[in-house]
């Protein structure tokens, strides 16, 4: 942890509004991305943010810089809270589950070449297919292939333990593969 | 070992990055006066133990308590003013054994003076006088001075009548037995007075009083001389 954010979270323990201001301008944009990422509306992505804020504001007490980062804590607040106001406010929807098992005929060379290549129409495809996951997945991936966060900070941020992570993504990549086959058919 | 794996997928995976770098850059941005909403709607937790999170004043609900428990205490009055007044039955057998019980010690009267200084004080009938009732007339007094001198004239008749005889002992044993040796004293609080008339006694009332304490302390006497006949003829036929 280093000086400037040990600072940082002096100051929110004491309520500063200069703390408060620069934890938003320093995390707000990833905070954002999260939430409107799971949430996908904006207005609702908003509404999330300020929950968000306000937990992280309130509960600056409970941070202990020894598990993770303060970025990777208040990221783990923000997924827990826009899955929470899907779960509360949005409609239940249908994504894509694979009924009849098919992602286990699928080879990993199958799915390495069909995600490694890097051609437009592939791309497009796999944009596609993103939308077609459930948004916890599609957080999951985002995290680990944008976000480029570690196994075990994205086990805390979504409070599980990194072997569970890794073995949802190889089964997400899978899925994106089916998806995508199933596109092309 | 299964992250170096994943790690390497990574790398591999360069359609699946690009598409989600793509989908990433096609979000929503956020808005840039966000921030500044938060901060001016007061998104600040409030240090005090009753502040409120979402800019809520703490008066709102302060406010909120006090309208309850005021209409709460209107209520109550309503209902206590609405309430029928208890009536206190005038008369009331208790009462009026008490109220009979005071003129019964006045008229009596004859409080052992003799044997008052094995007594207590108290249990004299006139030293009890300033803690009877208010409604007791103080022209009861001289009815009691009237009893004992009547009292000291029975007892020098029946002297007179039997030499050394006096009034049977045992007959003033048992009035002391049936004497309410702890006189109880009345308070207003114990006298259902409903008309104003009531609180003092009216010279009819007085007269009659006084009459009928006579009336008794004299048939009390004839009674004390019959006995003491009776034992004088025992005496004389043993």
């Amino acid at each position: 942890m280093t000086e400037t954010e040990t600072n940082l979270i002096e100051g929110l323990r004491k309520q500063s509004p200069q703390a408060q201001q620069e934890m938003l301008d320093r995390y707000g944009r990833d905070v954002f991305a999260q939430v409107v990422r799971i949430v996908s509306q904006t207005e609702n992505a908003e509404e999330v943010y300020q929950d968000v804020f306000v937990k992280v504001f309130s509960h600056i007490g409970q941070f202990d810089g020894d598990r993770s980062s303060l970025r990777t804590w208040v990221m783990r607040i923000a997924y827990n809270e826009a899955i929470s106001f899907l779960r509360r406010k949005s409609a239940p929807t249908v994504y894509f589950d694979d009924y009849d098992r098919g992602i286990e005929t699928l080879t990993d060379a199958e799915v390495d070449e069909t995600l490694g290549h890097a051609s437009q129409e592939t791309v497009q495809l796999i944009r596609t297919a993103l939308q077609h996951l459930p948004p916890e997945e599609r957080a999951l991936v985002t995290m680990f292939y944008y976000e480029e966060m570690s196994l075990k900070e994205i086990a805390y941020v979504t409070e599980s333990i990194p072997t569970t992570v890794a073995s949802r993504l190889c089964r997400t990549r899978k899925k994106l593969c089916r998806i995508i086959k199933m596109l092309q058919a | 070992m299964k992250e170096d794996i994943l790690n390497t997928l990574r790398q591999q995976d360069a359609a699946l990055r690009d598409a989600i770098r793509l989908s990433e850059q096609e979000l929503p941005q956020m808005p840039a006066d966000l921030n500044a909403r938060v901060m001016g709607k007061g998104l600040t937790p409030n240090p005090s133990p009753m502040g409120e999170l979402n800019g809520h004043p703490v008066v709102r609900r302060l406010w909120t308590w006090v309208a309850a428990a005021a209409s709460l205490l209107l209520l109550v009055g309503v209902g206590l003013t609405m309430m029928p007044e208890k009536q206190v039955p005038q008369g009331s057998p208790v009462v009026a054994e008490k109220v009979e019980k005071e003129p019964q010690q006045v008229n009596n009267g004859d409080c052992p003076h003799d044997t008052s200084e094995a007594m207590d004080q108290r249990d004299c009938p006139r030293e009890s006088q300033p803690r009877q009732i208010s409604a007791q007339p103080k022209k009861l007094k001289p009815k009691t001075v009237m009893a004992e001198q009547m009292i000291a004239q029975a007892e020098n008749l029946s002297q007179a009548d039997h030499g050394d005889s006096s009034p049977d002992p045992s007959h003033r044993e048992t009035y002391q037995e049936n004497r309410p040796h702890d006189p109880e004293t009345l308070t207003d609080s114990d006298i259902p007075i409903t008309r104003p008339e009531n609180y003092h006694y009216t010279p009819e009332e007085i007269a009659l009083m006084k009459r009928q304490a006579a009336e008794a302390y004299l048939k009390w006497v004839e009674l004390e001389l019959e006995i003491a006949k009776y034992n004088q003829e025992q005496t004389a036929q043993k």
